[in-house]
């Protein structure tokens, strides 16, 4: 993802706009604009806590909410405040310092759901980051992530992983057996028929526009 | 202080009352008191079942209504020692009770039998609902099919939001020669899927039908496999360690539950 001016983050009272300092009101609802659509379903009908991050002017403020509102069928619940406590979020600002150094330029920061238990059919499991399943996911269970998914199990139902729209995210399971996989607004379901793979554990990635399958462990 | 025991499926058709009428009779035989509750309002045949169908006078709706007391409504069955049927009405709808009146009954039954096994109707409605709120166990009923375990898998989610943990698993109907051929759904990848425990697997017996038939439960007819199933079906409620049966002469087949038995997943 190119510019990250908003990010939406979950805390514990609920959901955030996260807004960087240095963004003009134009950059802001562009990517807000982007982050949004390609998932609109999902936010819709989401309950925004506040914005947080820059300090926005009143009219800023109701501009945005209007948008958000109006155009995104969310709800802004909280009210203008330039109180800087209120503003800052420190957990956010110690995160990224602490893996500054680390030597990789693919590393995922986002929150991640960590889920023990066999996912049944009729469940959705839905997160604002990466989910990650420790058990089963049974046919006819979803799992819905704006980040990756990784199963350690075998995953029978159904994956969403990049549901904002992301498609560098991937799902990963043990023994990947998926009704169907979708990696942001790209679709691909199992072949017809009882076919019989390996089981070795598989990763389903996009390139060229398209979902892959591959081993993510040699298999010996 | 007796124990509350939901039967249910999620699946129509797969052996509920079946399995309800067999666990009955089969703990009256060892000496326990039991009651078994038709939950299927609307719908009711357990009571067609046992062959009790002509005593019903008052019913689960007409307790809870308050028409009549809870002992005026229950039925003693005409074989087996203290084992009562508390019928459905069958003129009402699901809507006629809410869980919390469910509730209320179960523990009232609780205090005066040993066991109170609640037959649930098919479904996830109110039915449901109602079946399982006053529980403290649940037993899943299955067939070897695709779509009956789909749905078993979606009731033991559902069983287990509602905070009844570790629900064990009746697998009813297996077709041995047709397991065998392949073209049936195999005990192993059930298990797997639906990682719970697994407490009894019964065997599609023609007997069944005959003794629904004639109201008198296949668990005291010692020529029905079924029946066999049954009473180590009950064994094991009971907390007995009793092995699985020899469904086959087929060496494989053995081995393989013999297996089975040592590799039920407890998550
Ligand atoms: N092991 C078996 N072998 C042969 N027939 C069986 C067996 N178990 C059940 N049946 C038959 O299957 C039919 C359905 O059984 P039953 O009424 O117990 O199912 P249920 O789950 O209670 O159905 P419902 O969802 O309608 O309440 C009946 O005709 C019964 O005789
Ligand atoms: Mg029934």
């Amino acid at each position: 993802m190119s510019e990250n001016a908003v990010v939406f983050k979950g805390t514990k009272e609920g959901l955030y706009i996260l807004i960087k300092e240095d963004m003009d009101l134009d950059k802001i609802k562009h990517n807000l604009n982007d982050k949004i659509k390609p998932s609109k379903r999902f936010f819709e009908g989401a309950k925004i806590v506040n914005f947080k991050g820059k300090k926005l002017t009143k009219d800023e403020f109701e501009e945005l909410k209007e948008l958000v509102e109006n155009d995104y069928g969310m709800s802004v619940l909280g009210d203008y405040t330039e109180d800087p406590d209120m503003l800052s979020d420190k957990e956010e600002s110690k995160e990224y310092t602490q893996y500054e150094k680390l030597p990789y330029d693919n590393v995922v920061q986002d929150k991640v759901l960590m889920l023990r238990a066999t996912v049944r059919s009729g469940q959705l499991i839905e997160f604002m980051g990466n989910i990650v399943i420790v058990g089963d996911v049974n046919p006819g269970a979803q799992i819905k992530a704006t980040g990756s998914i990784v199963v350690m199990g075998t995953m029978r139902g159904v994956a969403h992983a990049g549901s904002n729209g992301d498609y560098g995210t991937y799902v990963a399971a043990l023994n990947l057996l998926p009704a169907q996989i979708r990696i942001g607004d790209i679709i691909s379901r199992s072949p017809d028929g009882l076919g019989v793979r390996a089981s070795v554990p598989e990763m389903a990635v996009v390139k060229k526009g398209m979902i892959f399958v591959e081993p993510y462990l040699p298999n010996r | 202080m007796g124990e509350v025991i939901v039967i249910t499926s999620g699946k129509g058709g797969v052996g509920k009352t079946t399995t309800t009428a067999n666990i009955g009779a089969g703990l009256s035989l060892e000496g326990k008191s039991i009651v078994v509750v038709d939950a299927d309002i609307g719908l009711r045949n357990l009571d067609v079942v046992m062959g009790l169908e002509n005593r019903i006078v008052y019913d689960l709706v007409d307790v809870v209504e308050g028409v009549c007391r809870l002992r005026q409504a229950l039925i003693k069955d005409k074989r087996y020692n203290n084992l009562y049927l508390l019928p459905a009405a069958q003129t009402k709808d699901k809507n006629a009770v809410s869980p919390q009146q469910m509730q209320e009954l179960t523990v009232e039954l609780a205090k005066e039998f040993d066991y109170v096994i609640v037959d649930c109707p098919a479904g996830i409605e109110q039915g449901f609902k109602n079946a399982i709120a006053g529980a403290s166990k649940a037993i899943v009923v299955t067939t070897p099919e695709v779509s009956a375990v789909r749905d078993a898998d979606r009731i033991i989610g559902l069983l287990e939001a509602n905070g009844l943990k570790n629900p064990q698993l009746i697998i009813n109907r297996l077709r041995v020669d047709m397991v065998k051929r392949g073209d049936m759904m195999n005990i192993d990848d059930m298990i797997d899927i639906l990682a719970i425990e697994l407490i009894g697997v019964v065997p599609d017996d023609e007997h069944i039908v005959v003794s629904t038939n004639r109201g008198e439960p296949a668990v005291s007819n010692n020529e029905s496999i079924a029946g066999q199933a049954y009473r180590n079906i009950v064994k094991r409620i009971l907390g007995e360690d009793v092995p699985f049966m020899d469904l086959e002469t087929d060496q494989g087949f053995i081995t393989k539950l013999a297996k089975m038995f040592g590799f039920v997943k407890k998550r």
